[in-house]
């Protein structure tokens, strides 16, 4: 990156000093309120409270999962019974000798932590609904368990939960204990939710190939997200323990999970005081209201019936009022092609991307038969041809989603391998995508900064902890997203949802993204599909003047006009085969390509 | 503007359409007169497929679509094929677990179980190649012979109009013929056809009228014994007449 | 012991496959796979304790009536749960709506009728155990049950247009719409039938199983496992990945205890995801971006 200073404007933060204030106003007023709560002496309130906090600290863990995530682990109170009953049995010595209480809950922490990735195992490749059931049959396992297995937990009749010693000894020791560690938890996974992994974890919800594309490892980072959730259900767990001072298995109902979840769906999905603020009112609630307690989870059931049909965004949706501003009506997109130079590493060398022998079939149907394609550094290589002559497909083998059933595609010789998508932006292979993908929720500078996981040095426990490297990350990420967006005209949009753009910026911000990965080769499917004439030919400019700073451009697209203007050579696909292949000239003169692409 | 002399069978006027916050069909406004084939061309992603699914009621949306001289603006497929219009989607999507025969049984499904048989093997007999295989799983046919498969099962309840989306795509120029054959024989018949094709001279040949599709509207309509109607339809596909010339 | 592990496992087993078949007939005809199969088996052993155990009705008319029941519960779920959110299937809300709803009826139950398993009527008057213990209905009468289901099943599918039409909308909804098929009234009666086989598996099941509302949580799980292990949308698979779970969970249990039953049946279940997927007997299907 050079330092010639072209300014760019900078979006207005969309909280400066004064609206971080708001941001955390909340956190400062629970955390008083907190702090200050004993001095009601009240030991009822307290024990409400203390209630509270530990199931937060189980929530805080599982909003990563469910919020952040879109995971559907609705029987995570199968963590807190695991961590309740290993602190228990060990601070008990049902187990080999006594523990310590604090060494009995780390252990509660660490089985919950094993727990929570193997729940999670069938998360990584499977759909929802299989990791859905996993985790509702592993809390009746566990349920089953703890039933069964008398000598460690005491069957049906129970055993008692662990005592902490001094200053944490029950009542407001303990208080206080339970408010640092739901502090601490808040603390954490607010780090997380707010670094690339955060951003990632919500781009698996909502954009999982686009995620991919960028070099999100979806497996690794959900597994470390589930250790974390499972590491803080144990804690909790252990804490729930001594809290009810004997537990039997009667004590972890299903009802939990339901209330730990709704907090999170009430809450908002990707907020983290939204779901802190309903698991206090929803833990509170039935206390307040004798009658309803029978009823408790009859409501709650009822509540998340109508969550799910009536509000799926949450509460938090409903009073985001910053993206109710009506944005500006006739907004131009306006392209700095010139400011690609600092976007983009300049690419002296030669690269070539190419496919050899590709064949690939879905059932009885031919998608390709037997193609070769090769892109170079410096060049704008069109593919172009009629509706199921298979350029998405190519494209898809190419970054790595379909594995061809015969063939091979190379990077500078080098063979790439296949079914790894997340492994094509470690080589600077960047695409966007027909339909564009995104995460609707997130702003459009989030969005970009995703492009740019790759570029993050800070490991998920430096992160955990926002220690210097994360934040030196973050301010790198946000830099470079805002000249992207820049590059791509929509700086002025950064702080905007990104689904409240038009479907034309969508398509820039897609390519914003794509060139944080700063591409050797870069892909773009139907990129002017929706675009306005004008749009077109700037759209064209652009694409252009990044393949004359050294990246190979691979461009599918439909618009004749724009392949012939801007593309150095075009093949045509027909039937999954190659027609042709040549300059724009030699192919506008070809008479099969007349006919099976302009049809004449 | 040419006029179809017939009686109008489908009248589209106003019709929007698109995907979500995609808008791909302006204000529509189109004629399908009875026993007349007419051709939808258009460049890819024009919106001609897109076309077809609104007028058939499988997208949402807005306008008014009369058929026959029913109002069908905001009735569901089923209605449009009870009433008569039937169509078949591009892709080949046929039934790949069901046998041939299955296929084409549920395409004429709430029929009369005798009149059903009839017209099973009356639709079959249409293409010999697809009746062979009757009690083959559809999975293990060819690309080209699903295709033929899915206009069949188009066939069985006698449509007044059947749109056939790119009914070509995939085959072989033989297969092709034969498929627009199908589609003469059943104008013959009195059945009208909408028909999106790719391979424009063969359509041409084959319809009596032609409407061409660029970016969601309509930029030409005319009757195929029009003069130098293949070089008014590439200006009306590059937009030369609508925006910025080629370079 | 011997007799006991096959009779008791096989017919625990058949309760098993008769749920994870009520899970298949809701898959098959949208896509979704539905939490309400186990509250249907819940509710089949209840509602069948109440009408002829505590209000005395005749069995026959008792049973008709609970499988009215089912079909009624399947037909709300739909209206309810289903049909609301499956325009937007990719975001798998129906995991939540259909939980939710098994959720309530579970609640109302253990409100009404109490979190206690209660008896489950003598359905035959006649002791058929005393001839042998192979012969208890109770065991006899879930396997007859799930031999009955599957035959009626294999039916409808293979030898009528109606079942066609059902597998026809499960393999694409949207060729099936075009093609005029009436897909809402087929959805729904998916839903009825799926009803039925639920509460059938839990009314013939209850004599073992008992009248009781935790029946819904391990229903709902165990009756998954046999659709993991048989692949989803397999009837054929659901019935032997079921009684072949009976079996094992119940020669576990006698032989090294439930603690090592319950665990091995998790750690199958999980390490059959992981590798196959699509369940032992089913085939790989090709992913779409």
């Amino acid at each position: 990156m050079t330092d010639t200073a072209a300014p760019i404007s900078q979006p207005k933060a969309p909280a400066g000093w004064l609206g971080r204030l708001e941001g955390s106003a909340w956190w400062i007023v629970l955390g008083l309120a907190g702090l200050l709560l004993p001095l009601l002496e009240d030991s009822y309130i307290g024990v409400i409270a203390q209630r509270a906090y530990i199931y937060w600290v189980l929530s805080a863990g599982l909003n990563l999962v469910v919020g952040y995530a879109g995971q559907i682990a609705i029987g995570w109170v199968s963590m807190l019974t695991l961590g309740a009953y290993t602190t228990a049995a060990l601070a008990a010595g049902r187990v080999g000798p006594e523990w310590h209480p604090f060494l009995a809950l780390a252990a509660g922490g660490v089985m919950g932590a094993v727990a929570g990735v193997v729940v999670g195992l069938p998360a990584l490749r499977l759909r929802t609904f299989y990791f859905a059931m996993t985790t509702l049959g592993f809390s009746t396992i566990v349920t089953q368990v703890a039933l069964a297995w008398k000598d460690v937990t005491g069957g049906g009749v129970g055993t008692p939960g662990p005592v902490f010693p001094w200053p944490f000894d029950p009542g407001w020791g303990f208080y206080y204990f339970c408010f640092f560690l739901a502090a601490l938890a808040t603390w954490m996974t607010a780090n997380i939710g707010a670094s690339r992994y955060g951003r990632a974890l919500v781009a698996i919800r909502d954009a999982e190939v686009a995620a991919e594309a960028s070099g999100v490892s979806k497996a690794r980072l959900l597994i470390l997200v589930f250790m974390l959730a499972g590491a803080l259900g144990g804690v909790a767990g252990g804490l729930f323990a001594s809290l009810q001072s004997y537990i039997t298995p009667d004590a972890f109902t299903f009802e939990m999970s339901v209330l730990f979840f709704i907090a999170i769906l009430i809450g908002g999905r990707g907020s983290i005081l939204g779901p802190a603020l309903a698991t206090i009112i929803l833990t509170a609630l039935p206390e307040f209201a004798a009658p309803l307690v029978q009823w408790s989870t009859f409501l709650y059931a009822t509540l998340l019936l109508v969550i799910v049909l009536v509000i799926p965004g949450g509460i938090a949706d409903l009073l985001d009022f910053r993206n109710r501003r009506p944005l500006e009506k006739h907004r131009e997109i306006v392209t700095r092609p010139e400011l690609l130079a600092r976007v983009l590493d300049r690419h002296s060398e030669k690269n070539t991307l190419s496919m050899t022998g590709i064949e690939l079939h879905f059932g009885g149907v031919r998608a390709i038969d037997g193609l070769d394609l090769e892109v170079r550094s410096g060049e704008v290589h069109g593919l172009i041809g009629p509706n199921g002559s298979g350029k998405t497909t190519a494209l898809n083998v190419l970054s790595g989603y379909y594995k061809p059933h015969a063939g091979e595609a190379r990077l500078n010789g080098a063979v790439l391998p296949f079914l790894e998508a997340h492994t094509r932006a470690d080589r600077r292979i960047a695409r966007t995508f027909q339909t564009p993908r995104i995460v609707g929720g997130a702003s459009v500078l989030d969005n970009v900064m995703i492009g740019g996981t790759i570029f993050g040095q800070a490991t998920f426990s430096e992160t955990l902890l926002s220690l210097p490297r994360h934040r030196r990350d973050e301010a790198h990420l946000r830099e470079a997203a805002l000249l992207a967006l820049a590059t791509v005209g929509l700086e002025q949009l950064a702080a905007v949802r990104a689904d409240r753009l038009q479907h034309s910026e969508l398509r820039f911000m897609e390519i914003a993204r794509a060139l944080m990965l700063r591409p050797a080769f870069l892909m773009l499917d139907e990129p002017a599909a929706g675009l306005s004439a004008e749009e077109i030919r700037r759209l064209g400019a652009l694409i252009v003047a990044i393949s004359r700073s050294g990246t190979g451009v691979l461009l599918i697209e439909h618009h004749a006009d724009l392949i012939f203007d801007i593309c150095d050579r075009v093949t045509v696909l027909n039937l999954g085969k190659k027609l042709a292949a040549g300059t724009p000239a030699e192919i506008r003169s070809h008479r099969e390509v007349v006919s099976a692409y302009l049809g004449a | 503007m040419p006029i179809s002399g017939r009686e109008p069978l489908l009248q589209v006027s106003g019709l929007s359409a698109g995907y979500g916050k995609i808008g791909v069909l302006n204000g529509i406004d189109l004629t399908v007169g009875k026993g007349e084939i007419v051709a939808l061309l258009g460049p890819n992603g024009a919106g001609k497929s897109t076309l077809l699914k609104a007028v058939s009621g499988l997208l949402p949306r807005t306008g008014k679509v009369t058929f026959a001289g029913r109002d069908m603006s905001t009735t569901s497929p089923r209605d449009a094929v009870n009433a008569g219009l039937v169509h078949v989607v591009e892709g080949h999507r046929v039934f790949t677990q069901l046998t041939v025969h299955e296929n084409v049984m549920l395409a004429g499904y709430g029929m009369a179980r005798r009149e059903l048989a009839g017209r099973v093997e009356e639709a079959l007999a249409f293409f010999p190649e697809i009746a062979e295989k009757r009690n083959d799983r559809a999975v293990t046919l060819s690309g080209g012979q699903q295709q033929m498969l899915a206009v069949t099962q188009g066939l069985v309840r006698h449509p007044k109009l059947l749109m056939l989306d790119e009914p070509s795509a995939g085959l072989s120029p033989v297969l092709v013929d034969r498929v627009l054959a199908a589609a003469a024989r059943l104008r013959d018949a009195g059945t009208a056809v909408l028909l999106v094709e790719q391979l424009i001279e063969k359509a041409l040949n084959l319809a009596d009228r032609v409407y061409a599709l660029a970016r969601g509207t309509i930029v030409l309509e005319a009757t195929t014994d029009e003069p130098d109607l293949p070089n008014r339809l590439e200006h009306a596909y590059f937009g030369q007449d609508v925006s910025a010339p080629l370079a | 012991m011997f007799q006991s592990i096959v009779s008791y496992g096989l017919a625990v087993g058949a309760v098993y496959a008769l749920i994870g078949i009520t899970y298949n007939v809701m898959y098959s005809a949208s896509r979704v796979f539905s939490f309400t199969a186990g509250m249907l088996g819940m509710l089949g052993g209840v509602l069948g304790a109440l009408f002829i155990h505590k209000w005395g009705m005749n069995a026959v008319l008792g049973f008709v009536l609970v499988l009215g029941c089912g079909a009624l519960m399947g037909l709300v779920t739909e209206i309810l749960t289903v049909r609301p959110v499956l325009k937007s299937i990719e975001q798998h809300l129906y995991v939540l709506s259909t939980l939710a709803f098994a959720l309530m009826i579970q609640q109302v139950t253990a409100i009404e009728w109490g979190t206690e398993a209660q008896p489950f009527p003598v359905l035959i008057p006649i002791e058929t155990g005393t001839v042998s213990a192979w012969l208890d209905q109770k065991f006899l009468l879930p396997l007859l049950a799930c031999a009955v289901t599957i035959a009626g099943l294999e039916y409808l599918y293979r030898r009528t247009l109606i079942g066609r039409a059902f597998l026809a909308i499960a393999e694409d909804s949207y060729a099936a719409r075009a093609l005029g098929l009436p897909e809402t009234r087929l959805r729904l009666a998916s839903y009825a039938i799926a009803g039925i086989i639920g509460t059938l598996a839990g009314f013939t099941g209850a004599q073992m199983l008992l009248a009781y509302f935790g029946n819904q949580a391990i229903l709902s799980f165990y009756g998954f496992v046999p659709v993991a292990l048989g692949g989803m949308g397999s009837n054929r698979g659901a019935v032997i990945g079921g009684l072949a779970l009976g079996l094992f969970q119940q020669a576990a249990n006698f032989l090294v205890g439930g603690i090592f039953a319950a665990v091995a049946v998790f750690a199958v279940f999980i390490v059959v995801l992981l590798i196959r997927p699509e369940g032992l007997a089913g085939a790989a299907t090709a992913r779409r971006v």
